[in-house]
């Protein structure tokens, strides 16, 4: 059997391309599971996904711990502790990371153990797109070509999760040829099979009571939204082209975390420490006065107060 | 005897009052109105210094109480039925913020279909939820428990809070003697709260209850929550021997009557219990060894204490004042389950159901109950559940059929 785990931000794709690996993988007659894992914040917040493929009944279940392959949707995920996207790393395990960087550079710039490729989905896909669009058919396509599985079921599988996700069929075509290319230009790293060591007896523990302070459920995540900065969710921001907008308050409606505010002159203001770049405005807007910029070449890059 | 005629109701709001709660959410439902009504007027005239909110519902005001005490308030509420599943969500919230607060039920039936008349169903699917459970049998008993509940919920071996319940009708709106305990007493037994580690506050923002997100954390908690509430066992019995030696009654987590020699025992809680008192008379004036067993704490469940009570009886009989539809009685599966380690348990378990609704439970049944306990313990073989409803109720039932036929809307 061998183990992949997905990790992006909600809305990048992740989860539909850990979905991806398991069709191409059940249509090549291999057994396959593949589960998501996210929390109560959706776009933009980390989320992973596990895919478990092999000739043999898959008997395990729910998120991967020792993953044969890690394939990373944002670089800047890495840096991100709550995403934990090493968990579980050996030196055995090949990594994969969506960036601009070479592989040998991504390796020593994000000091990762394991035998480390790189690509830069997120500008093909931008290419192909011309807009930010989620890179589910990339991540797949990675994935699968690192995994030893055929462009056929690759193309399959895109085209199945995506018909079923109810993309229109000129939109699916281009991804299946966005995947065709990422499938052919990553480079190889062979990814290695899981070797079945047989589980030692886990000694059991029963805890004793502890006082309210330590026992009782209160994490003191001193803290509430205004305070959780999550600007460094975004892969894209908006960004006003002040003199194409009209005022018509739209985006402010729409924005699902009420991060844009309406100067006295009815021109929107986004505070950019919880914009979390899902890019509803963008979309919303009737003059296309926002537009989506790349978070770390255009309008600047946001860091944590 | 000694005191006043008051209702259960009116004995719950002076348990609240004497306990000198300072936060008071409330949402009405008969048969639980009077209590808040009472609790209004008390706030409202000064009698009493807390601060009471009428709330939107009974889910707003399980939130406020459980907010209002992970300030370190002392929170009272008070609801029923349809009121508690309506707060249902919030109640393992509650729990799980390990706040004391006291949540009184006053029992009555789930629709549908609708009766304001008492069963067990509403305050029994709440014991999962990690609130402590009393069950009074009497109107003093009601004002005794809210006391002792606070002491024990407020206990630094606890922090969780209780739910004490009382029934519909047959307790709420019932008028007997209470004796109001005296406040400096009161005061004695039940010191203010002066919470070590609840300082919730609008001025520091701090996320109470937050997403743990996996297995690891959430069983931890989950079990810190078990252990307090075994712990209440302990926290119980002193709290029951300083309020013995300061008032002069006693109450222990179950109650037995008649129980030195008995050989079958009869196993009840609430307030019908006091009718099986006087069936355990009759059928001992009838030269019958029975005895009762009233469960009066339910959570935690008092196990070593029920294995104490019923060992080595020839058979046991409970009485369910509920039903779980595709089961039976829900208390008779705890006994049952209980007693089953123990190498001298009862040779046979009765499972009766009864009382569904506030449905009198006659004489006759307590009769019919005693000697199928009585057969069951000679052939060492259980039955049940046995249904209590008679061929009488059931002509009755048949000729409200007609009428109801006759008036449908559809013929
Ligand atoms: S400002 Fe726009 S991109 Fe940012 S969170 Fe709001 S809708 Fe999403
Ligand atoms: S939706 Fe576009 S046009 Fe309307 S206020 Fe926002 S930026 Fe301006």
């Amino acid at each position: 059997m061998r183990s992949i785990r997905f990790h992006g931000r909600g809305g990048q794709g992740a989860k539909t391309a850990s979905r991806i690996v398991g069709t191409a993988a059940f249509l090549e007659g291999l057994t396959a599971q593949d589960s998501p894992l996210y929390g109560a914040e959706r776009r933009g917040a980390p989320v992973s996904a596990s895919t478990r493929i092999g000739r043999e009944p898959i008997r395990e279940r729910g998120l991967i711990l020792q993953p044969d392959l890690i394939i990373i949707a944002d670089e800047s995920l890495i840096d991100d502790s709550s995403a934990r996207v090493l968990d579980g790393l050996s030196e055995r395990t090949a990594v994969f990371v969506n960036t601009a960087l070479g592989s040998e550079q991504a390796r020593d710039r994000f000091r990762i153990p394991g035998r480390v490729t790189a690509l830069d989905l997120t500008d093909m896909t931008l290419r192909q797109f011309g807009k930010p669009v989620a890179l589910s058919a990339p991540l797949g396509a990675v994935a699968c070509r690192l995994l030893g599985l055929k462009a056929e079921s690759l193309r399959a599988a895109v085209a199945g999760e995506l018909a079923d996700l109810g993309l229109p069929e000129a939109v699916i075509e281009r991804n299946l040829a966005l995947a065709a290319s990422c499938y052919e230009s990553v480079p190889l790293v062979p990814v290695e099979e899981t070797a079945g060591a047989m589980p030692a007896p886990v000694p059991l523990w029963t805890p004793v009571y502890e006082p309210p302070t330590v026992g009782s459920a209160r994490i003191s995540a001193s803290a509430n939204s205004p305070l959780h900065e999550t600007g460094g969710w975004r892969t894209f921001r908006p960004v006003l082209v002040p003199d194409k907008c009209n005022g018509c308050w739209l985006c402010f409606v729409y924005c699902p975390d009420g991060v844009i505010s309406m100067t006295k002159d009815d021109l929107p203001l986004i505070d950019y420490d919880h914009c979390k770049g899902c890019q509803i405005c963008v979309q919303e807007c009737p003059t296309k006065a926002l537009v989506a910029e790349r978070e770390q070449e255009g309008a600047g890059t946001w860091r944590a107060k | 005897m000694a005191g006043e005629m008051m209702t259960g109701n009116l004995a719950a709001a002076w348990g609240a009052r004497l306990a000198g709660v300072d936060y008071i959410p409330a949402f009405p439902i008969t048969p639980q109105t009077e209590i808040v009504e009472a609790l209004a007027e008390w706030c409202d005239c000064g009698a009493m210094p807390a601060r009471f909110v009428m709330m939107d519902s009974e889910h707003s005001m399980m939130t406020a109480a459980g907010a209002g005490a992970a300030t370190g308030a002392r929170v009272f509420t008070a609801t029923s039925s349809q009121g508690l599943l309506h707060a249902f969500e919030v109640l393992y919230s509650v729990a799980g913020w390990r706040v004391p607060l006291v949540l009184v039920n006053v029992s009555r039936a789930l629709a549908a279909p609708i009766t304001l008349e008492p069963d067990h169903n509403d305050v029994l699917a709440a014991r999962d939820a990690g609130f402590l459970q009393i069950h009074a049998e009497t109107c003093q008993e009601v004002l005794d428990s809210i006391l002792m509940a606070y002491r024990i919920a407020e206990d630094e071996r606890v922090m969780l809070p209780v739910l004490v319940n009382l029934d519909g009708f047959y307790l709420s709106f019932t008028r007997e003697p209470v004796i109001v305990p005296d406040p400096e007493k009161v005061a004695a037994f039940l010191p203010p709260f002066r919470p070590a580690h609840l300082g919730f506050k609008a001025s520091a923002p701090h996320a109470l209850g937050v997403a743990v997100l996996g297995g690891t954390p959430y069983t931890y908690f989950r079990h810190q929550m078990h252990l307090a509430a075994m712990n209440a066992l302990q926290v119980h019995r002193e709290a029951a021997a300083d309020f013995e030696r300061l008032f002069g009654r006693r109450y222990d987590v179950v109650e037995g009557y008649r129980l030195d020699d008995a050989e079958d025992v009869l196993v009840m809680s609430n307030a019908f219990a006091t009718k099986g008192r006087a069936a355990v008379d009759a059928a001992r004036a009838k030269g019958r060894r029975v005895g009762l067993l009233r469960l009066r704490v339910i959570r935690p469940w008092p196990a070593e204490a029920i294995v104490a009570a019923l060992r080595g009886r020839r058979a046991v009989g409970v009485l369910d004042q509920n039903l779980a539809p595709g089961l039976g009685g829900i208390l008779v599966q705890e006994i049952a389950a209980t007693l089953y380690h123990d190498p001298e348990r009862p040779k046979a378990i009765c499972s009766f159901i009864g009382g569904l609704g506030g449905k009198n439970i006659h004489e006759g049944e307590f009769d019919a109950i005693v000697a199928r306990m009585e057969q069951a313990g000679k052939a060492g073989r259980g039955e049940g559940p046995v249904l209590l409803y008679t061929e009488a109720e059931h002509r009755e039932m048949a000729q409200l059929q007609v009428l109801a036929s006759a008036s449908r809307a559809d013929r």
